[in-house]
């Protein structure tokens, strides 16, 4: 019947609707400050050279993301949790010691974003730094954060202003067409260090920890798996569109005219084709609301994964005396890398890429271990990876392992 | 080396990876965990688990066959190796570290969910018994090789060593960490019983769904459903559809026919008229009836736990029928007198039963000027009812005056609360 197929869809959208979340969110807030300031910077510094990685990148974020999901789904606990569990404590207090530092250089990165969005407005860092890092901790500690996560998501339709500008500044289509279908790569460490820029922006380490425990926060029941994928899958290929356009708008504007991007009014030149003298306030506006949106969720899921790992009574949920370690790991994350912003001198867009080479320097060890787990017949049953995904996954990792080294050595070359 | 009958603890961290040596001094392997049974009070660690390097599969020898624990080693008694068997793990049985080594458990204590840092081990007349387990940082530390170091520094610090932070194995609650070995756990999970619904909803809210209904059906009737009414709303819907359809109506039956209704109503057609099909009679008719009330109106939060007697009947009769009561009624102030046709005639209050005599006729005593509410009514007017005369039950009647249930000012409370 007409109706009950109907009615079968709509109830199949109403399950979708309720499911549909973590990858969104998750892919939106992986457009931090570290991602802008690295794209715009590819796209400036490369022109459309690099624009064809993206490609690959989407897939790799694509089968990586649908992993951390499938493993949320079916074991319903979080990455670190299975670590501990499966690989003891050894391994996990050092692993989660590296996940540390790398997602710390990503916070002090997204307040590197809050400071330079805002010297837009001439607002002092040292005004604008300890600020914001007061509203975040406070928005976090007092238990609003959940009602203001919807404003910065709305918020996130910035992006679309890239889109836009990348049509009015009428790129050369047919370079980027080449560009895509002919790949090439040069192997200075200039280029290389950007790739793997690029790759560690897109699949952040902490974006793997982030989002199997949204979806384990979720309790997706595991015949709902499938729209928990469409979700991520959405997620995935969203962020990679607006990191494309945002590559592409910078090098049609950015690259041409030869400006070499080492501030947020550099980076701002590429909206000019859409707002023309405001584009310096909406890009300002653009990296502010990624950023704040970011540091909000950074510390937090930083200091959970480390507390859930460990054993500590972690989640907002507690009071400070139940979960001392989960408070204090936050706080400290919070105000310590607002603190590093204040350094004098410091190059905030450079301190913004860097930051996700570190990510891409990581991932590899990462992903190594989500492989381990997610084959494990014990832990997945009937939803471990199957050999062509397997396949692939070796791949991207092996192809991030000889990028990482032959970045390494480049770089004592 | 101590005298064979002196007790000692170590920890397990400390036995695991030490060589397994015969008498005569062969190495065998290596010490990779402990076996024990379940069930007493402190569990024996009967049997001891060693790896060799050439093979892929672990031995398990009885630790009966164990002489002594040298500084390095772990010393045999002589032709312990003819002993060396397959390991097989039975029932009640968990591997100390596989199964609880790492893994989450339940501080029935302190109503939390830990993580098992080490295990604490008593060497006593030559049995190895499980004793503490170790949630404490410095368990972590013993792992990492750095509490030595650290402790000295902590004491020239503070002047005091870093705090241990174990828990005796009685307050201990394994959970299971492979979803297939749930039903292995089921037997042991009795130290849920002695805690508070309350606690024990916070602790299945925090667990995996595997465990989550595991506990949940390994817990009585009666402490299930006060759990599940504890528990975040966006659980007890998958709780209470993991639990068999048995268990699960009468887990039903134990809540008040108009909490039970509110849980069906939430449910998919199929699974809600399995579960009703399963329910005693009385019970069933009650939940059906409200169920076919219209969400908002009167007759969509009523119960129907309330007495009704004939105008005839004495109050020897209505405290009998108290009694009788199938279960323990919500509200006991109001008791509902109906005429020979069974429409509502007067009320009589529990005073009346308490001061009159026994023989006195229920139709004499009442009062005759009820207000009522229908069925139909919008529970807005309701409300207004409660707010206007500050009656603690208003009966609810269908449109030939009988009544069919009563709304509580519980019931108000809630529905009221809920808008806010």
């Amino acid at each position: 019947m007409l109706g009950e197929a109907l009615k079968r869809r709509w109830k199949g959208l109403l399950v979708f609707l309720a499911v549909m979340g973590p990858g969104i969110i998750t892919s939106n807030v992986d457009n931090d400050a570290g991602g802008i300031a690295t794209y715009s910077m590819a796209g400036a510094h490369y022109g459309n050279q690099l624009l064809w990685t993206l490609i690959p990148v989407m897939l790799a974020l694509v089968i990586v993301q649908e992993m951390s999901a499938r493993m949320g789904v079916v074991t319903g606990k979080g990455l670190s949790d299975l670590i501990r569990e499966r690989f003891g404590v050894r391994i996990t207090v050092y692993l989660l010691f590296g996940i540390l530092l790398t997602n710390f250089g990503n916070i002090i990165a997204e307040f590197a974003g809050v400071a330079s969005s805002l010297e837009i407005f001439h607002v002092s860092k040292f005004v604008s730094v300890p600020a914001s890092a007061l509203l975040v901790w406070l928005l976090v500690v007092k238990g609003t954060y959940r009602s203001v996560e919807k404003i910065f998501l709305f918020a996130c339709l910035f992006y679309v202003t890239y889109i836009i500008s990348g049509f009015l500044a009428k790129p050369d289509w047919t370079a980027i067409g080449t560009s895509l279908a002919r790949p090439s790569l040069d192997f200075s460490p200039g280029a290389l260090g950007m790739v793997i820029g690029l790759v560690g922006t897109t699949i952040a380490p902490w974006m793997q920890f982030y989002l199997q425990a949204s979806i384990v926060e979720k309790n997706i029941a595991v015949r709902d798996y499938k729209h928990s994928r469409l979700d991520v899958v959405t997620g995935s290929i969203l962020v990679t569109v607006v990191a494309g356009f945002i590559v592409l708008t910078c090098a049609a504007t950015l690259f041409k005219a030869g400006i070499r991007v080492e501030t947020a009014a550099d980076a701002a030149l590429a909206l000019k084709p859409l707002a023309g003298r405001y584009c310096s306030a909406l890009f300002a506006f653009g990296l502010l609301n990624a950023s704040l949106f970011a540091a909000s969720i950074l510390p937090l899921s930083t200091a959970f994964i480390i507390c859930e790992g460990m054993g500590w009574e972690n989640g907002v949920n507690k009071r400070f005396s139940e979960a001392p370690q989960f408070y204090g790991l936050y706080t400290l994350l919070v105000f310590l890398g607002a603190a590093v912003i204040l350094l004098p001198r410091i190059p905030l867009f450079r301190v913004m890429l860097i930051s996700q080479v570190v990510n891409g320097l990581v991932l590899p060890v990462v992903l190594v271990f989500m492989l381990i787990l997610i084959n494990s017949p014990k832990l997945m049953g009937a939803y471990k990876n199957g050999r062509a995904l397997n396949v692939l996954s070796w791949i991207t990792v092996a192809v991030l392992a000889v990028l990482t080294g032959a970045y390494v050595v480049s770089l004592f070359a | 080396m101590p005298p064979e009958n002196a007790q000692m603890f170590l920890y397990l961290s400390e036995l695991l990876g030490r060589p397994v040596v015969a008498a005569a001094g062969a190495r065998l392997g290596r010490a990779v965990d402990i076996k024990v049974h379940l069930g007493e009070l402190y569990p024996k660690a009967g049997t001891l688990v060693l790896r060799r390097r050439s093979e892929k599969k672990p031995r398990s020898l009885g630790w009966a066959h164990v002489d002594r624990l040298d500084k390095r080693a772990i010393v045999l008694r002589p032709g312990a190796e003819a002993s060396l068997g397959e390991l097989e793990v039975g029932p009640d049985e968990i591997l100390v570290r596989e199964d609880l080594l790492d893994k989450q458990v339940v501080d029935t204590q302190g109503a939390r969910i830990e993580r098992v840092n080490d295990v604490h081990l008593l060497l006593a007349h030559g049995e190895l018994r499980l004793a503490h387990v170790d949630f404490g940082i410095s368990g972590i530390l013993r792992r990492l090789g750095w509490l030595r170091a650290l402790d000295a520094a902590w004491r020239w610090l503070f002047g005091a060593p870093i705090e241990e932070h174990l828990a005796a194995w009685k307050f201990v609650q394994p959970l299971a960490s492979d979803p297939k070995r749930n039903l292995k756990l089921n037997v042991s999970l009795r130290r849920f019983h002695g805690m508070h619904p309350s606690d024990i909803a916070d602790i299945i809210e925090e667990l995996d769904q595997a465990n989550r209904s595991t506990v949940f059906r390994a817990l009585d009737t009666e402490t299930a459903a006060e759990t599940l009414q504890e528990v975040d709303p966006k659980l007890q819907l998958s709780l209470i559809e993991t639990a068999p359809p048995e268990k699960a109506s009468d887990i039903l039956e134990s809540m008040e026919p108009d909490e039970a209704k509110e849980f069906l109503s939430d449910l998919p057609d199929e699974k809600k008229d399995r579960l009703i099909g399963t329910m005693e009679r009385p019970y069933r008719e009650h939940v059906e009836k409200l169920l076919k009330q219209k969400e908002g109106t009167a007759g969509g939060i009523m119960t129907t736990d309330f007495l009704a007697l004939g105008r005839d009947q004495t109050v020897g009769d209505a405290v009998e029928a108290f009694r009788k009561a199938f279960h323990p009624l919500e509200t006991v102030a109001y008791i509902y007198v109906t005429d020979e046709e069974r429409k509502l005639a007067g009320v009589v209050t529990v005073r009346h039963l308490i001061l009159c005599g026994r023989e006195e006729k229920l139709g004499a005593l009442m009062n005759d000027r009820v207000i009522a509410v229908e069925a139909t009514d919008d529970v807005g007017a309701v409300t207004d009812i409660f707010n206007k005369y500050k009656f603690l039950a208003v009966p609810v009647l269908d449109a030939d005056r009988r009544i069919q249930g009563i709304i509580t000012l519980q019931d108000i409370i809630q529905e009221t609360a809920e808008e806010l």
